[in-house]
């Protein structure tokens, strides 16, 4: 629990970005400081369908809160399309690798 | 340990991660026109990613009745107060809410004029006024006449006025609806609501058949609709598409009469889905164009006509992405996030966009659409290779399983709006 709160912040979203997307530009210690509370690119659409808030009786998994690799594991195999999936491979084939790192990172940084 | 950790949550909930400029600056004011599923969530999250910024939402209903699983009313699956929401959540989130219309908009003196006489200032204003019938477009529809023939393109009042005639109608009764030319709210609705109708049929009056006028020659998701048409409802549903006669000229509302260049065809139950135009304040303030649409640019969705204006919903022309309830909450939260950046004096990162729709063709049967989209040479662009429709051939529950994505994805967005 500690932990998670202690990775709201931005500083640790964007921190775990880095080390997940090995140094990718966009999550530079010069971003963390000067960004407030911003998604990274994409990310926001999520909560159109996996609701930020516990939801009861959805048939939509939530993602807020799961580990980082996870999501990347997730989203990795709905693109490849190694999972079969309804809406989630056609959406994942938008994102790049640095992208899917950059917003599993945030989920995983935010309230379960 | 316990003051770093209360100073980090503190961080997080204020947005204080950058004091050096938040608290040198006075507080941004940003007005918010129309409280639909993109003006509500803009409004929302502006306050939770900066609560220093004064957000006033105006909206002048009190409860919100919304247009995604309002086809699900028709055919009597859902009352309309499932689709009922109020904004108690919104304004516990910080927004003020001014329950009245805006009148007008100065874009140069940063004012709105609000039918209680008041006036706002703003320093960002957001404009999410959906859509108005365009009441001079189809020759014999005007307000009268949809209340013989209803369009129900806006949920509440229209909505159970079909519902009720279609419950009223003769078994053997034909009904026609007619579908516009693009642009308009919700591609694929047309198309749903004569597919929860033909189930309706099917069960109550078999002997009916259902007609859709239309003038386009293709639609969104046609192969999986025509298919499941042809599954579902054989001999039920006819689809005339503008090729064939289909663009409607004018209507009769006296006979429920539909009028096309190639015939007449006279309706037990006539449902007119009529062409639309941006709310009616978008061409006040200035922002819609002569197509009646809103041009913006696709980082922070600012007005191309009207600098200090957001244009985010139906109202705008977004590109590749389509008028539809989830285009208009992803498009909210981006534009929030980027009113925040400006507003602190920094460039808003060009974003990425997600569009999901779902459309139910029988209550057990939803097939979907989903695009990504960022900007690309001065507007939103779908990214190449991504999105797409629902398999043409399935196995298994697949098409039951996108029926709940469907429930689901209601029940989720509604929450996230207005829960």
């Amino acid at each position: 629990m500690t932990s998670r709160l202690l990775l709201r912040g931005p500083a640790g979203a964007l921190a775990l970005a880095g080390a997940l997307a090995a140094g990718a530009g966009a999550a530079g210690p010069a971003a963390a400081a000067d960004a407030p509370l911003l998604a990274p690119p994409g990310a926001s659409s999520c909560t159109g369908c996996h609701a930020s808030r516990p939801l009861p009786d959805s048939s939509i998994p939530r993602i807020a809160g799961r580990k980082a690799g996870e999501i990347v594991d997730f989203m990795n195999n709905y693109r490849s399309g190694a999972w079969p999936s309804s809406v989630m491979g056609r959406i994942a084939k938008g994102f790049d690798e640095q992208q899917i790192a950059a917003i599993a990172a945030w989920f995983a940084a935010q309230p379960q | 340990m316990a003051t770093r950790r209360t100073f980090l949550r503190i961080s997080a909930a204020a947005g204080l991660a950058a004091p050096s400029i938040v608290s040198a600056q006075a507080p941004g004011r940003v007005v918010v026109l129309g409280g639909g599923f993109a003006g509500a969530t803009a409004a929302r999250t502006l306050k939770a990613l900066q609560p220093s910024l004064d957000v006033t939402l105006v909206e002048p209903n009190p409860i919100y009745t919304s247009c995604p699983f309002s086809n699900n009313v028709l055919a009597a699956l859902r009352e309309l107060s499932q689709q009922q929401f109020g904004y108690d959540a919104v304004r516990k989130s910080g927004v003020t809410l001014a329950r009245t219309a805006a009148t007008a908009v100065d874009a140069e003196a940063r004012t709105v004029t609000l039918a209680d006489g008041n006036r706002l200032s703003f320093d960002r204003l957001v404009m999410a006024p959906g859509i108005d019938i365009n009441w001079t477009a189809l020759p014999g529809y005007d307000e009268a006449a949809a209340q013989k023939m209803p369009h129900a393109w806006k949920a509440g009042p229209q909505t159970t006025l079909l519902r009720d005639q279609l419950q009223a109608m003769e078994d053997g009764g034909l009904v026609v609806m007619s579908a516009p030319a693009n642009p308009f709210r919700c591609p694929p609705g047309p198309y749903e609501r004569a597919s929860l109708v033909a189930y309706w049929l099917k069960i109550w009056k078999p002997k009916s058949k259902l007609l859709i006028l239309d003038s386009k020659d293709a639609f969104s998701k046609q192969r999986l609709f025509q298919n499941a048409w042809a599954q579902l409802y054989p001999g039920l549903v006819e689809w005339v598409p503008l090729s064939q006669g289909g663009k409607v000229t004018s209507v009769d509302p006296a006979t429920l009469t539909f009028v096309t260049d190639f015939g007449r065809h006279k309706a037990a139950v006539g449902n007119v889905i009529p062409p639309q135009k941006a709310g009616a304040i978008a061409q006040q303030a200035g922002v819609a164009d002569r197509s009646g649409w809103c041009p913006v640019e696709p980082v922070s969705f600012e007005s191309t006509l009207r600098p200090g204006i957001h244009v985010i919903g139906d109202a705008a022309i977004m590109g590749g992405m389509p008028k539809s309830a989830f285009a208009a909450n992803a498009q909210a939260k981006v534009c929030a996030a980027a009113i925040v950046e400006r507003l602190a004096g920094r460039t808003p990162p060009d974003p990425i966009l997600i569009n999901t729709c779902y459309s139910l063709v029988a209550p057990d049967y939803g097939i979907s659409i989903a695009g990504v989209y960022r900007p690309d040479k001065g507007v939103l662009a779908d990214v190449p290779g991504a999105g797409g429709v629902s398999p043409l051939d399935v196995v298994g529950g697949f098409r039951g399983q996108e029926a709940q994505n469907a429930a689901s994805w209601f029940r989720t967005i509604t929450a996230e709006v207005f829960g």
